[in-house]
């Protein structure tokens, strides 16, 4: 229960900050361009970045709040028991899908490692644990709903 | 090879995956398959969201949200009831009225449907209009706002190939009044024939003070416009002025934002835009992929071989759209078919900007037709009526969307007036 709330939290407040952070590199970009201040080169760079962290925060949270869209037109026509084995099959093979994904961002990550980035020079193995983020976060509320859904009664 | 990407992927829609998933579900299929490093999935998911414009999708989702909390579709319906109240059908004219100023600023046609239609679907019902036809009117009317700029579809149209914002911007402005003044007056014409009431006339005092109270709102949706067009900001910048703006406006003139709302509008856009993220990730692999198996060229050589005939080809790309466009949400069918039509349309000389404008208002009208447009489902959930009473009463607007869509279709000036009159 306290892994389930630390990880909420960090999703969440990490989502907040690099929010946060992203609209005050913007804005000091355009306050900058305008005013006696030369623009630093690193703001399109780092709004980037924190643009693609946010992103990967809050799309486990979009998970847990299912924020995704589908296809109802379909699903609406099948029998309670196709609904219910559908409600079961889905989130095993999308976990196996982003289990793939968080795999290979580990390997994207050591890729990552060696390089900088062009103009903060920051280590790409960094930038890129933001797929990692995005991919196991995404996994962990998976894994909640297959839980969720093994206790649920029989229809 | 390809058909164990399509076949997952239609597979995977029809059992309800979520469409982001169902795409990257395919891709991983057809990558085992191939025998294509996995490497490649991670990779492309980050480069398809590491793309600067991008940065404004949740810019001006997080504006948009902030004015509606700030208590904006209020006074955006006060100011149209005072300006349009009077005339016979009036609450249908300021459902429509509305949508078209509330469109510049939430972005999106379901979130419109469902603010508005919060609103104005029980306003209309108590004042004795039908409900399937205070449905339809909602649902009809919000289709607008994806147009009208600052247009998210129309941001991913510019991603997807490379066109300017601010000319996708100003192309889709008219194309979306005439769609509005189309729906206002058949929204007046049956108003009329089924003698629906009208509000007593304001009187200019009250016109000019309700306007003074939405002028802060609207003003953001010309910020964003003069400093696109202007060349002062750039798209992403300007979405992220038009943050600031809202918040300042919310706290500190409407006095209806604190810290901790402000918070939890953040975290919900955020959330909304990483489902779109996700989603703009895997198709990024999926187009990949179709580009290295030579699909766009294939299906443009297969059009052209049946007619070069430009009016022929983008009729048949116009029903498609349509039929995709009715069960399929505006960014996904946007994302997955935009790059690949786009291909065929340049082929028969149709200009790119055009093409953006007639993809987008192809697929918002899909989200009117029946039986599965997903605002006739919100409109019909909140007006607690079955999607059929729905689906008839929108026949005359979806009949009007459709003539709409024709004129834009065959009159590329409808579209291409604004961008060539201010960008050169």
């Amino acid at each position: 229960m306290k892994i389930h709330k630390f990880i909420g939290r960090t999703l969440k407040y990490g989502t907040l900050l690099s929010t946060w952070g992203l609209i005050a590199t913007v804005l000091l970009q355009v306050i900058c361009r305008f005013s006696w201040v030369d623009t630093p080169s690193w703001t399109e760079e780092a709004s980037r970045i924190l643009f693609i962290y946010a992103m990967s925060f809050a799309a486990g949270l979009a998970m847990k709040s299912s924020y995704y869209v589908h296809l109802e037109m379909f699903y609406n026509r099948f029998n309670q028991r196709i609904k219910r084995l559908l409600d079961l099959l889905i989130p095993w093979v999308s976990l196996i899908l982003f289990v793939t994904m968080a795999y290979f961002s580990v390997k994207l990550v050591l890729l990552g490692i060696p390089e900088k980035s062009p103009s903060i020079r920051i280590n790409m193995g960094f930038v890129f644990i933001s797929m990692l983020v995005l991919s196991s976060s995404i996994c962990y509320y998976l894994w909640i709903e297959i839980r969720g859904n093994s206790k649920k009664p029989k229809a | 090879m390809i058909w164990i990407l399509i076949i997952v992927f239609v597979v995977c829609l029809i059992l309800r995956f979520p469409i982001a998933f169902a795409l990257g579900i395919a891709c991983l299929a057809y990558l085992l398959v191939k025998g294509i490093p996995l490497i490649i999935v991670p990779m492309k998911m980050y480069s398809g969201i590491d793309v600067f414009v991008l940065l404004s999708v949740p810019g001006f989702i997080i504006a948009g949200n902030l004015m509606n909390h700030g208590g904006l579709t209020e006074k955006i319906i006060k100011f149209c009831n005072h300006l349009l109240g009077h005339i016979r059908g009036g609450l249908s004219l300021v459902n429509i009225g509305a949508s078209m100023l509330f469109a510049g600023i939430s972005g999106t046609a379901i979130s419109d449907t469902a603010s508005m239609g919060s609103i104005m679907i029980p306003a209309m019902k108590k004042e004795g209009y039908d409900t399937g036809f205070s449905c339809a009117v909602t649902a009809a009317s919000s289709t607008v706002g994806p147009i009208i700029p600052p247009s998210v579809p129309m941001i991913i149209a510019a991603t997807l190939s490379g066109l300017s914002v601010g000319k996708l911007f100003l192309a889709g402005a008219l194309p979306g009044l005439l769609l509005g003044f189309g729906l206002m007056f058949t929204a007046y014409f049956i108003s009329k024939r089924r003698n629906y009431p009208k509000h007593p006339r304001s009187t200019i005092k009250q016109i000019v003070l309700s306007f003074f109270d939405t002028f802060w709102s609207l003003l953001m949706t010309f910020i964003i416009l003069y400093g696109i067009i202007g060349g002062i900001f750039t798209p992403t910048e300007a979405s992220i002025i038009a943050v600031f703006y809202a918040m300042f406006i919310g706290k500190f003139v409407y006095k209806k934002l604190n810290l901790k709302n402000i918070q939890v509008i953040l975290l919900d856009s955020m959330k909304t835009s990483a489902s779109l993220m996700v989603l703009v990730g895997f198709a990024n692999l999926f187009g990949y992929i179709l580009i290295t198996e030579q699909i766009p060229q294939t299906i443009s050589s297969e059009i052209l071989g049946f007619t070069t005939n430009k009016y022929v080809v983008l009729l048949l790309i116009n029903i498609l759209l349509i039929i995709v466009g009715t069960f399929m949400e505006t960014i996904a069918a946007l994302l997955i078919l935009f790059p690949i039509l786009l291909k065929v349309a340049l082929a028969v000389d149709v200009d790119p900007i055009h093409f953006a404008v007639i993809a987008v208002l192809n697929l918002i009208i899909g989200l009117t037709t029946p039986p599965v447009g997903v605002c006739l489902f919100v409109a019909s959930s909140i007006g607690k009526t079955s999607i059929g009473e729905v689906s008839k009463a929108g026949f005359p607007f979806l009949l009007v969307s459709l003539i709409v869509l024709v004129l834009v279709t065959l009159f590329p000036s409808i579209s291409l007036f604004l961008p060539n009159l201010f960008i050169d």
